[in-house]
């Protein structure tokens, strides 16, 4: 284990609508959760979450609602729509052959 | 968390709805809270925990400033998507209202259609006509300038006077000049007669146009003595006679018997002064006669120069010109005019005009009546409108709604209304095309569909608008609630008095237009029935151009001397009274209404006072014998001419009734001697009648008429009377003239009606589309007047109902509700009479030999007026009698 990965570009869309195929969730407990189930691999700048949110959110991939939260306060909790999933899924099959890809390249023996 | 549907999150989503800026604060906010508090939970103290919190959420400003952006836009798409779908639903919604009640639909719709199409057709008409610039460079700065008579009359400029204007006048900073010709082409075709122009080589220059292949005259090319044979040709003839051959500016084309070279070709589109197929070099000499006035003249403003300086300084220069030439030029002056006039006269600018606010008319009258429908709806309607405010509509939505309401239906009306543009518009095109300049071009195009959208969507907010803005607001001055409206109701609207209101307004716009369309028509008919002095009927018309000798010593082989000439049209016309079924064969140098003029001044011998303010003109004419037979001009006193009057006999002259009262108003012309301009006398031997054949629609000018023999006129219109059709001779007339010359064209061959026709279509035209108007005008009266009528019937079925069961005898009924109509009717009429007694002053212009305060006029439309009101009342005042009391007092 070295230094956290920095993210590359785009897959952090990915990472929220993965996170919030789980469930709906606020912006904290995305970042908290992401950093988590990462075991603190991957390094982000939690506000850094926020616009790729709001984007989404534009995009129709994911919506918005205001709730109370635990502490009776109004927090923004985003849940995963319909296209939302079918985005998922595609974005989850081309890192696959992303990933397998360069896999393929750097394991192979010299 | 429980999942909330759909609807319920919307709605709460509305409930509460923070702005961006708050949103965003709001999350960061927590964020950076939540972060804190987690770090000191692990031990950190608050103050590194802050530290800590704000390095892994990183730079919260440009986040923020990330996020608010992102989420401007997405309410902004929002906003839009709302109102686009609730567009959709009013839409859609005002389709199945428009389904449901198919009556109405179909009526609104046809109204609007017909006001809609009819000022697309009229748009149409002076978008190509009036608005359109003339299709030559800068086209606002050209002008024409012509001379005028001693008596101020415009007229033709001689080709000395051309020249001299040309070397004086500063302000126009190049002038071209032309006169008709009508060239003879010969080919393995056959002849063929064009329309050829003598051009000066500046004229192209003047226009701005280059040409599209080739060349056009060089200045040596157009100088008496110059090589003069050379032509430039029209695009048309190019593709007709040469397939559009690029080498065609290498060939030579035959033209009277002369080769001319071709040097040019004009690009499609451009055509100067009319239909021309060819242009030759009209080389002006300043050694031809000065009194001889056959060019036209355009020019262009020099830059900086008004038309008003240009017209100042070129009148200086004509007063110059008539000291220094006074024998020719002596009361002679000048007028320079924009070329754009030439084209559009005033008169028919004002004809135009005209047309276009009387389908104003009718387009407001369209709305009117449809506004009237919708609210007489709106008034059925009342009670769904009060259920939507009460479920929480605003008015703004709801006025959106009937807005929707109010453009789906005025675009199905201009869908429709489009559609018979596009029939109407091929049909006036035809008619008119003969008569109005440019008309040919018409078509329904890009402008005129733009021009009807715009109309279809005004038409629509207004009448839309209507009854939107007749809605109350639920907590109305009359203290009903919109839950007052549902439990008992009630009506929020109190329409009828702004539906009499519109009402009286279509019945008087009708009756505006119907006096307007009576007196046009009025003065049609009065103008088909003009004495026009000959009868038209059975006479055929052809054009006849003999290639002349240009000199006595000019031997060109096929020119005509002079005695060839008289010798021709003589044999001519014995061979074709030879032909079975001609009555009478003669000629006349410009057949009636064939287009154009001659005159010239005249002086009978022998009388005093030759003050400039006496110069006196008349048209002239060349005619064969037989001509006042052929045409059935009656002789009233003397003799016509006879074979003998051919050369070298005394010249003399017949003249006609008109210029026998302008040259001796006290005395006898008979025997008497006429000095004319170009400095012949002659004797005058006969009166005829007097004819029209100029201008249909203005009193028959003095003409004075010469002997072919005497006067041996190359170019003739064969005129020959036939016993029965004249289209039957016409073969018999073509090969007569072959077998004397095969090389000579017969041109425009046609019935003399057909000329006659020609020269009436503008008013036909007009008056066409006046009765289209009054028809239409006549129907959307009647309509409106049937709706309201029978809407007031339907409103008061329950109070005519307690009226027959207390005893009221039907035919009172009956005779209050026709009562009503007609008081309507009556109060339209009034008002729209007195309208059009102020109005119909503008139709002046385009009236006949009628006044337009014309009683008998506005008595019969008044009269038609108010038999159509009673009518269109009876039918709802006949359902009104026959309610069934029972039925009406349980309906409400």
């Amino acid at each position: 284990m070295t230094e956290p990965t920095e993210l590359l570009h785009g897959t952090l869309d990915a990472l929220i609508l993965k996170t919030l195929a789980w469930g709906p969730r606020h912006g904290y407990a995305i970042a908290q959760w992401i950093e988590s189930t990462s075991a603190d691999a991957l390094r982000i700048e939690q506000g850094s979450l926020y616009p790729a949110l709001y984007r989404l959110e534009r995009k129709g991939w994911i919506e918005a609602e205001w709730a109370l939260s635990d502490t009776k306060r109004q927090v923004k909790v985003y849940r995963l729509t319909d296209a939302g999933r079918e985005r998922l899924a595609i974005e989850t099959k081309q890192w696959a052959r992303f990933a397998e890809g360069v896999a393929r390249i750097l394991l192979e023996p010299t | 968390m429980p999942r909330l549907g759909r609807f319920a999150r919307e709605l709460r989503a509305r409930l509460w709805k923070p702005s961006v800026e708050e949103e965003v604060r709001r999350e960061l906010d927590y964020h950076l809270e939540m972060l804190e508090q987690d770090l000191i939970a692990h031990g950190l103290d608050p103050a590194t925990a802050r530290a800590e919190a704000r390095t892994k959420f990183g730079d919260a400003d440009r986040f923020g400033e990330a996020c608010r952006d992102i989420g401007e836009r997405r309410d902004r798409e929002m906003r839009r998507s709302e109102w686009f779908a609730e567009f959709r639903y009013d839409v859609r919604y005002s389709l199945r209202q428009l389904r449901a009640s198919p009556r109405f639909t179909v009526v609104a719709v046809l109204t609007l259609a017909l006001g809609l199409g009819a000022v697309t057709t009229i748009f149409g008409i002076a978008n190509t006509v009036l608005l359109r610039a003339l299709p030559f460079a800068d086209p606002d700065r050209l002008v024409t300038a012509s001379e005028t008579t001693p008596v101020g009359r415009p007229f033709s400029v001689s080709e000395p006077n051309y020249l001299d204007w040309r070397r004086r006048v500063r302000r126009l900073s190049v002038i071209g000049a032309f006169s008709g010709r009508s060239p003879t082409i010969r080919g393995d075709a056959g002849p063929e007669r064009l329309v050829g122009v003598a051009a000066t080589h500046s004229l192209f220059s003047v226009l701005g146009v280059s040409p599209a292949l080739g060349r056009t005259f060089a200045a040596e090319e157009d100088v008496p003595g110059g090589d003069t044979r050379v032509a430039v040709i029209s695009d048309a003839l190019w593709q007709r006679r040469f397939g559009g051959d690029p080498g065609v500016t290498t060939q030579s084309v035959e033209l009277d018997g002369v080769l001319h070279r071709i040097i040019g070709v004009m690009p499609p589109g451009f055509d100067f002064p009319n239909r021309v197929d060819v242009w030759v070099p009209l080389a002006p000499s300043a050694r031809y006669h000065r009194g001889d006035r056959r060019l036209d003249v355009v020019a262009r403003l020099a830059p900086g120069a008004t038309r008003e300086q240009a017209d100042a300084e070129l009148a200086g220069v004509a007063r110059q010109l008539s000291t220094e030439y006074p024998a020719d030029n002596r009361g002679w002056g000048s007028r320079v005019q924009l070329l754009r006039e030439a084209y559009v006269t005033p008169q028919l600018r004002a004809r135009l005009v005209t047309l276009l606010a009387t389908v104003g008319v009718l387009l407001v009258m369209a709305c009117v009546n449809v506004a009237s429908l919708l609210i007489a709806r709106a008034g059925t309607r009342e009670r769904e409108m009060a259920v939507r405010a009460a479920l929480g509509a605003g008015r703004g939505r709801i006025v959106r709604q009937l807005l929707a309401e109010g453009l789906v239906l005025s675009f199905i009306g201009a869908v429709v209304g489009v559609a018979i543009a596009a029939v109407a518009i091929p049909i006036v095109r035809d008619i008119g095309s003969t008569a109005i300049p440019r008309l040919d071009e018409m078509a329904l195009d890009w402008g005129v569909l733009v021009f009807a959208l715009g109309a279809c969507l005004t038409t629509g907010l207004v009448f839309g608008l209507a009854p939107a803005l007749h809605l109350r607001p639920p907590h109305g001055t009359n203290g009903t609630s919109g839950l007052g409206v549902l439990r008992s109701g009630a009506r929020t609207i109190d329409a009828s008095r702004v539906r009499h209101i519109l009402v009286v307004t279509s019945v008087g716009l009708a009756m505006l237009l119907l006096v307007c369309a009576g007196l046009v028509g009025g003065s049609f008919v009065k103008l088909m029935r003009v004495d026009l002095g000959f009868s038209h009927d059975h006479v055929l018309a052809a054009s006849i151009a003999l290639p002349p000798r240009r000199s006595p010593t000019d031997s060109t082989p096929g020119r005509y001397a002079p005695e060839r000439i008289a010798a021709f049209y003589a044999e001519i016309a014995q061979r074709l009274m030879d032909v079975p079924g001609v009555r009478a064969a003669g000629a006349i140098n410009i057949a009636p209404f064939s287009g154009g003029n001659t005159s010239m001044g005249f002086e009978p011998v022998g009388q005093t006072a030759a003050r400039a303010d006496e110069y006196r003109s008349a048209s002239w004419r060349v005619v064969t014998p037989a001509y006042f037979t052929a045409l059935g001009t009656a002789l009233a006193r003397g003799r016509v001419f006879e074979d003998r009057d051919r050369s070298p006999t005394p010249d003399v002259m017949v003249i006609n009734e008109t210029m026998a009262r302008v040259g001796w108003p006290k005395s006898d012309p008979l025997g008497q001697q006429v000095k004319l301009s170009s400095g012949r006398t002659m004797t005058v031997v006969g009166i005829v009648r007097d004819t029209r054949h100029v201008f249909v629609d203005s009193l028959p000018l003095p003409t004075m008429y010469f002997s072919h023999g005497q006067f041996p006129w190359a170019n003739m219109w064969l005129t020959v009377r036939a016993t029965g059709d004249p289209a039957a001779i016409a073969d018999a007339v073509r090969r007569e003239v072959a077998a004397l010359d095969a090389s000579v064209a017969v041109a425009r061959v046609q019935p003399l009606t057909q000329l006659v026709r020609d020269a009436t279509a503008e008013p036909r035209l007009i008056v066409l589309v006046f009765a289209i108007f009054a028809s239409a005008a006549l129907v959307l009266a009647t309509i409106g007047l049937y709706g309201v009528v029978s809407y007031t019937v339907s409103r008061r079925s329950r109070e005519i109902g307690v009226r027959l069961a207390l005893g009221a005898p039907p035919r009172g009924i009956v005779s209050a509700v026709l009562g009503e109509g007609v008081r309507l009717a009556a109060i339209g009429v009034a008002l729209g009479g007195a309208a059009a007694y102020g109005a119909t002053g503008a139709l002046r212009a385009i009236l006949f030999e009628t006044e337009p305060t014309d009683v008998a006029t506005f008595a019969a439309i008044a009269g038609i007026l108010m038999v159509v009101a009673a009518v269109a009342s009876l039918a709802p005042a006949r359902r009104a009698s026959q309610v069934d009391p029972m039925v009406a007092l349980r309906s409400e």
